[in-house]
């Protein structure tokens, strides 16, 4: 009787599980864009760390360098239409990057372009400059912040 | 019971002052971290970063009614307030009773690390940080703001019983906590003997101390005999390898 009531809640709650899963399942661009972003939250934080540093570190900045000018190539595949406010998934995307896709992609070129400046500054050895370049850089992540992401609060 | 002694000043400038310098500065930073004003929030926690600094230097050295010697109390002594009997229930407080006390010191352990807490921080974008950011890990920092989120929902709990506790007083007890916190006088029923209140130039040190230390955090905490901030840093020398 036990385990006959059991059996018929299983049998009656497997498939809902399973649907309940499917629906869940969030386009892998979500998890993509975040771990993208954070990475080159990660390698941006790296290098001012170094700029406040009595001596910083050339390698260390070079070596985030390489990683923002890899991971900026990639911001403008990672939103797929589909993938915005409208999915249901916790996203601080706003609808503006499907709306106006060509100031989007001025957006994602200007971090492109401003990481490849960042990463040809690092190969030098001039730190005025590597620091500007730097800037120009932290300044394309909050143009693209101001018109395309979730305003805090 | 009121109205009846000469009023007697207990409360001294400095306590007041930073008392409502937290009541003006409060709802400013919680403005200002919810509207995205960082730079302007970073200020103020800059001010609050002082005040609470002033406050726990007069706590060692200020009035006898704003050192923690003097109102912070053991569990005997609040057990018999909260019963109302023995010595210290039944004579006038002059200051802060022996369950005010903790809280004042709760409230600036609270603020106190909250301000800890938003040094390090950073912002969900990471483009605001604190000024002491670069000094602990991306890991580091990002739980800081998770705790700086929920430091301020225990803030704002304290800051309710703190006022649940004014009514009471006020409605309850028929006592006005307000009013002696804005003049520095209140009326006792009988004769209580006045705190020798300190001078305010030990205040100003207290003062001028903590602002220099919040000046000192403002510029990231660099250590002493540090190069001038406007100076350019020198690059660590590298190693072959760093050319490949």
């Amino acid at each position: 009787m036990q385990f006959s009531k059991l059996a018929v809640c299983a049998a009656l709650l497997l498939p809902a599980t399973a649907m309940v899963a499917v629906a869940a399942a969030p386009h892998p661009a979500f998890k993509l864009r975040h771990d993208n972003f954070e990475a080159m939250g990660r390698a941006m934080k790296s290098t001012f760390d170094q700029f406040k540093k009595p001596t910083p570190n050339l390698a260390t900045i070079r070596k985030n360098a390489n990683v923002l000018a890899a991971a900026a190539t990639k911001v403008k595949g990672h939103f797929p239409v589909g993938t915005g406010p409208e999915a249901g998934v916790k996203t601080e995307a706003l609808a503006a990057i499907w709306a106006r896709p060509a100031d989007f992609a001025a957006a994602t070129d200007r971090l492109v372009d401003t990481t490849k400046g960042l990463q040809a500054a690092a190969a030098g050895t001039d730190l005025a400059k590597i620091q500007a370049a730097a800037g120009a850089v932290g300044g394309s992540c909050k143009n693209c912040h101001d018109s395309f992401r979730k305003p805090r609060g | 019971m009121r109205e009846a002694a000469v009023p007697v000043k207990l409360w001294d400038l400095p306590v007041r002052l930073i008392h409502w310098g937290f009541v003006v500065l409060l709802p400013l930073l919680w403005w200002s971290a919810e509207s995205g004003r960082l730079g302007l929030h970073k200020t103020f926690g800059l001010v609050m970063l002082t005040l609470v600094v002033t406050r726990l230097l007069w706590g060692l050295v200020g009035s006898p009614t704003a050192r923690f010697d003097g109102f912070l109390r053991g569990p005997r002594a609040i057990l018999d307030y909260l019963k109302g009997r023995g010595e210290t229930a039944r004579a006038p407080v002059v200051g802060h009773n022996p369950l005010g006390g903790w809280s004042v010191m709760a409230m600036l352990t609270l603020l106190g690390a909250q301000v800890a807490l938003g040094l390090v921080t950073q912002d969900v974008d990471g483009l605001e940080s604190g000024p002491l950011n670069s000094l602990v890990s991306w890991d580091t920092a990002e739980a800081a703001r998770e705790a700086h989120e929920l430091l301020f929902n225990l803030i704002l709990a304290l800051v309710v019983l703190h006022l649940a506790a004014i009514a009471f007083y006020r409605f309850v007890r028929k006592d006005d906590l307000v009013r002696p916190m804005v003049t520095g006088r209140r009326r006792f029923s009988e004769a209580v003997a006045p705190p020798h209140l300190a001078p305010l130039w030990r205040a100003a040190l207290c003062a001028v101390l903590a602002a220099a230390l919040a000046g000192w955090v403002w510029l990231g905490a660099p250590p002493f005999g540090a190069r001038y901030p406007w100076d350019q840093p020198a690059l660590a020398p590298l190693d072959a390898a760093d050319y490949m």
